[in-house]
Parts: C-alpha cells; structure tokens; sequence
C-alpha cells in the first residue's frame, strides 16, 4: 500500500486509484498507411521496464480524473506526478 | 421521488453513534468547466459553486459539493414533497446550463441514498473500513471527500462536527448498512 497526491484531490490511499497503463503514446496521425506490424505495436506493445516508467493513472474513486505519473517499478518510489497534456520531463 | 422501499428500515442508536436515513432529499449532479457555467449557476441558485478541492458551500435552501474540478452535487438541505418528482431548480438549471450546452445537469436523488451519522464516535466507525486519512477532514466544518468504505464507494459530508452526511449508491446501501451496524456493534 502506498500514497498517491492526486493533483486535484491530495494524497489519498492506492486502493483509490486505478493503474492506465503506459503515458505518452501517440496515435499514428495516418493509420491506413501503416502496415500490420507498425499498428500493433502502437496498439499492443507496452514496455515493461524495471525501474523509472512513465504512466497514466486514474483516481477511480474519487474525482475520476486522468493524470501522470512517473514511478520507479522496482520500489514504487513515486518521482513526479503532473496533469495530462503536460509535458514529460526530460532527465 | 419514486415510490420505493428504502432497504434501511430502521434508526439505530449506539453509544456514541446514531444512525439514520434521511429521505426524501433532491440531489442534482453538475458537470461543466466554463466561466460561464460557474456564474450561470452562481447567479440562478444564489449560491457559488466551490472551486477548491473538497469542500462545500451552502445557501439557506441547498448545499453544493465539490465531487471534481468539473463536478458538483447540490443537495436540498431539506426533506422534500414525497409525491413529487419534478424539482423547480432541475427545471431552472436544466434551462439555462443543459440547453444552452454550457453543461449537464442530471437528477440523481434516487440514485444515492443519504445517511447521517451523528455522535463523537463517527470517525472511529470510518476509519476501521477506509484508508482515507481523517485527521484534518474532522477538524474541518463542510469538507467533502469520496473515497471507498468497506470497498463501496461513498462520498462524505462534513455538515456539523461530528455529524456527518453519507451517499451512497442505492444498490450498495443495505450492503453499506450492515457493515456500518455491525462495525458499530463492535466498537
């Protein structure tokens, strides 16, 4: 169990929250011009890395709102939260 | 307010807690972000709508509640006609926000059920099924909050310290109930 600081709401406990999946990827701006291969890996394909990920969270039961968050997947060290459509930061 | 059968029977009383369903109370729900939006309603219920995070604002006839930064729940702060369904302030805002498509208003009375939880032990009761942390929510008259009691989602009214108003979604009330009796029972 660990504390999530909503951006709106303020830290509340993880069971509020549902996991997105990965942040920050775009969808191809011509699609039909893709071949097969290209498509599913905008579709399917997810990294699933050991250490400083990228992703989208939900703060299902509370306020319902989308936002960022960069997580260390190995000790769920929180580094940063910050609101979509924000820029990701570069380190 | 349809004519249903509310699955909370009866009033119960513990050392330190009462428990009681409060109904008939019209609920509305609002959701819009525009400026004008926020003073539509400001100006057409004489009350302004909170704009900081989980806290309530109230009139002498309504209550609203912060739910997001682009929602509201407004509350009658009285029970209401029994055999009437339609609302003068639904029609009134419905007007003037839903068909001018500056938001949405939708009634939702019969969709949360409202019990009031009164009595020095009222946060012990939450804080044995909620990992939300009450510490500053109790100090603070009119906060709001949802969050999950005993995995049901709620939303929390502070109205009075140590007194406070509980929605639930019906279908989850009798279930919600029980858990609240039997915490109670144990406390």
């Amino acid at each position: 169990m660990f504390l999530i600081n909503c951006p709106f709401c303020g830290e509340r406990d993880q069971s509020e929250f549902k996991a997105g999946g990965e942040a920050h990827i775009e969808r191809p701006k011509q699609p039909t011009e893709l071949s097969d291969d290209q498509w599913a890996e905008y579709l399917f394909m997810r990294k699933n890395i050991k250490g400083v990920q990228f992703e989208r969270w939900n703060h299902a039961h509370g306020c319902r709102k989308w936002f960022n968050m960069v997580r260390d997947t190995s000790n769920d060290e929180i580094k940063l939260i910050y609101k979509m459509g924000e820029k990701p930061p570069t380190e | 307010m349809l004519n249903y059968k509310s699955s909370i029977i009866e009033d119960k009383k513990y050392s330190g807690l009462s428990i009681k369903e409060i109904s008939p109370i019209m609920k509305l729900n609002l959701r819009g972000k525009s400026r004008d939006f926020l003073s539509t309603i400001g100006k057409n219920i004489n009350m302004i709508l909170p704009i900081e995070a989980n806290t309530s604002s109230s009139s002498d006839k309504y209550t609203s509640m912060w739910l997001s930064p682009d929602e509201w729940m407004i509350i009658s702060n009285n029970i209401i006609d029994k055999e009437n369904n339609n609302y003068e302030i639904e029609e009134l805002l419905f007007n003037k926000i839903s068909k001018t498509n500056l938001g949405s208003v939708t009634d939702v009375s019969d969709q949360f059920v409202l019990i009031n939880l009164e009595g020095e032990s009222v946060f012990d009761i939450l804080s044995s099924g909620c990992a939300f942390n009450f510490n500053e929510f109790m100090q603070k008259k009119g906060a709001v909050t949802q969050t999950l009691l005993a995995q049901v989602d709620i939303i929390i009214h502070h109205k009075e310290i140590n007194n406070i108003n509980l929605f639930v979604r019906r279908s989850f009330s009798e279930h919600l109930m029980s858990w609240i009796n039997d915490a109670a029972s144990r406390l």
